[in-house]
């Protein structure tokens, strides 16, 4: 078991090692010099643009400035951000606790929400609680999100005038006024990952309720809540914790979207504005950090097989 | 390898193969995949036929037909905030939306199936170097992935074909890779090695059209997602960009009018609703047809 948490640990180590290497070259890979890139200026001067490669290191051969890049990111240091002059870590450290608030609330709606309707509708298969769960499932998977949002503004915002529209504030400021400008959002990005989560449930529920193990534990005269519960449900959360895992990158593309049609102030509308105004620092600093929340995120969920799953406990898996 | 394996993903190749008449026979039998097919014919067909369809140009402005609601003489969803008619606008919106799905699954299936297949087959280090880019693929949000090379091209149509594309290819990959894996241990396959039959036939003749039904559910449940994928990142403007309407674009500029004009934001995003659906809904049918015990 030793070996396997060290090996999935290696190999997400490697993956983060590459991801950074495309980040790196990705913006060297922009029109005009990485000093443009990086200042936001230009126009230079011969002179202004040797004394600027040397500021930034960017004289030197492309493997050293991968070194020197990676030992600033890991002591925090990400630059400034050239439009609006604040260094980079300070803008996502005030963008940050949003986006992961934004996240945190809508996995919860989406595990809420999938994975009841995923158990009921695999013990109830081919009757009417089935073909509702599956109905709004693919509603869930169809509808646009941002589109969605928008319903629910004009349905909620605009004609009940029940919930804000947009903004945002902080929990520590006033946690009611919070959870209001965080329902919608959270509502509109959950319903999507509930979606995958339900159909995911159900046919792992299916797949596991025709074990042998599951005809022993009723065969043993335990209740049909237990087997389903406790013998059923366990197993098939192993491959939704794939899914979880999986679906994360996906959330965290809805989220720029989300933030956008309900005017939160986190990491994807850093990342948009950060696109239309050219700031290169700061999206190269988003990139790194999504690919590394992804790629931690994925190494947890083996945890969460394990603890799971007795034959992926025992096996030592191969990667 | 279990554990990184995508679900929906398990080899269906276990299943008896019935005829070709007896897909169709019992396809029929369904009726949501019927819908399904019959809005995705619909679409296509729209996308095809849009400059005999549409009444209107799609970009030329009317300033005297500025947000006429819909049901108007001569406008039957209306005009949106420069007097272009809503429906004109759909109409011709459904190309490129249709555009970006089908390309970006085929540029996906292109590039995964031949990644995938190897790497089922021969395993050891080409798995080993397909599995770190699916990783790496994986770490980085389809959203990123555009941002990237929006950051470098510019925002375009092509970037967000690319994008969506690329996003899509650790599914596809694994997908392959799983069936490849499974249909090399079948005998037949095993008899051709044995034989001396060169990789390059086994690979192209043995294993790739025995995959062929899982890859055309994966596509099926891939455009749809693309679509919903190509119409967010338009709305973000990274995609295909004014006056050439796009769904997710209209949705965009729409938003401006939301509290005075909410039928230009309804309408787009019932198309795609719609269409997505539609695609689904067919995708479903594929499923349960290729792999029964899902149903």
């Amino acid at each position: 078991m030793r070996v396997y948490i060290l090996r999935r640990g290696g190999i997400s180590l490697l993956t983060l090692v590459i991801a950074s290497i495309v980040v790196f070259l990705g913006v060297r890979a922009v029109p005009g010099s990485p000093a443009t890139a990086l200042t936001g200026n230009t126009n230079f001067s011969q002179a202004a643009l040797a004394a600027i490669n040397r500021e930034y290191g960017l004289d030197k051969p492309l493997p050293v400035q991968y070194v020197d890049w990676v030992g600033q990111v890991v002591t925090g240091h990400l630059g400034a951000s050239p439009v609006t002059g604040m260094p980079v870590t300070e803008e996502l450290g005030n963008a940050f606790p949003i986006t992961f608030e934004l996240t945190a609330l809508s996995m919860l709606v989406a595990l809420l929400l999938g994975i009841p309707t995923g158990v009921v509708a695999a013990v109830r298969r081919g009757r009417a609680a089935d073909y509702a769960s599956n109905g709004l499932a693919l509603f869930g998977l169809s509808i646009p999100s941002f589109w969605f949002g928008i319903v629910l503004i004009l349905l909620l915002s605009v004609y009940l005038k029940w919930l804000p529209a947009s903004g945002f504030i902080s929990f520590s400021q006033s946690p009611g006024q919070n959870l209001a400008h965080m329902l919608m959002p959270a509502f509109v990005l959950g319903t999507g990952v509930a979606a995958v989560l339900m159909r995911q449930t159900r046919s792992g529920m299916l797949e596991t309720l025709r074990q042998d193990y599951v005809r022993t534990a009723r065969a043993k005269g335990l209740s049909e809540w237990v087997v389903v519960l406790k013998h059923a449900l366990r197993n098939s959360l192993v491959t939704v914790a794939t899914v979880i895992g999986l679906q994360f990158g996906i959330l965290l593309s809805g989220v720029a979207v989300t933030e956008n049609v309900f005017g939160l102030p986190g990491i994807g509308q850093l990342t948009i504005n950060a696109v239309f105004q050219r700031d290169y620092p700061t999206i190269q600093a988003v990139a790194l950090l999504t690919a590394a929340i992804v790629i931690v995120i994925n190494f947890l969920m083996d945890f969460v097989y394990m603890a799971l799953s007795p034959r992926v406990r025992l096996a030592g898996e191969p990667g | 390898m279990t554990i990184a394996t995508l679900p929906g993903a398990e080899p269906t190749i276990a299943l008896t193969q019935p005829s070709r008449q007896g897909w169709w026979r019992r396809f029929r039998r369904r009726p949501p995949a019927v819908i399904g097919l019959a809005g995705v014919v619909i679409v296509v067909l729209v996308a095809l036929l849009a400059p005999l369809l549409a009444h209107y140009s799609p970009t030329v402005s009317q300033f005297g037909q500025v947000l006429r609601a819909p049901l108007s003489p001569g406008h039957i969803l209306g005009t949106d905030e420069l007097g272009r008619d809503e429906l004109s606008r759909l109409i011709y919106g459904s190309q490129s939306t249709l555009e970006v799905g089908v390309l970006a699954t085929l540029l996906a299936m292109v590039v995964a199936i031949p990644i995938g297949i190897a790497s089922g087959y021969y395993r050891g280090p080409i798995d080993m170097v397909a599995m770190r880019i699916t990783d790496v693929v994986l770490a980085f949000p389809f959203l990123l992935i555009a941002v990237g090379l929006a950051a470098i091209f510019g925002p375009s149509l092509q970037n967000i074909i690319v994008a969506l594309g690329v996003a899509q290819l650790p599914g596809s990959i694994r997908i392959a890779r799983a069936e490849a894996m499974a249909l090399r241990e079948q005998d037949f396959v095993q008899a051709a090695i044995v034989t001396g039959v060169r990789d390059r036939v086994i690979l192209f003749r043995h294993l790739f059209p025995n995959m062929l039904s899982p890859l055309l559910v994966q596509a099926s449940v891939s455009i749809p997602a693309a679509i919903l994928g190509s119409a967010l990142l338009s709305y973000l403007g990274l995609g295909v960009q004014p006056p050439t309407p796009s769904w997710g674009n209209m949705l965009a500029s729409a938003q401006t009018y939301l509290y005075n004009d909410p039928w230009i934001a309804i309408f787009p995003g019932i198309a795609i609703f719609l269409t997505t659906l539609s695609f689904n809904l067919l995708g479903d049918g594929l499923r349960d047809l290729f792999d029964p015990s899902m149903r």
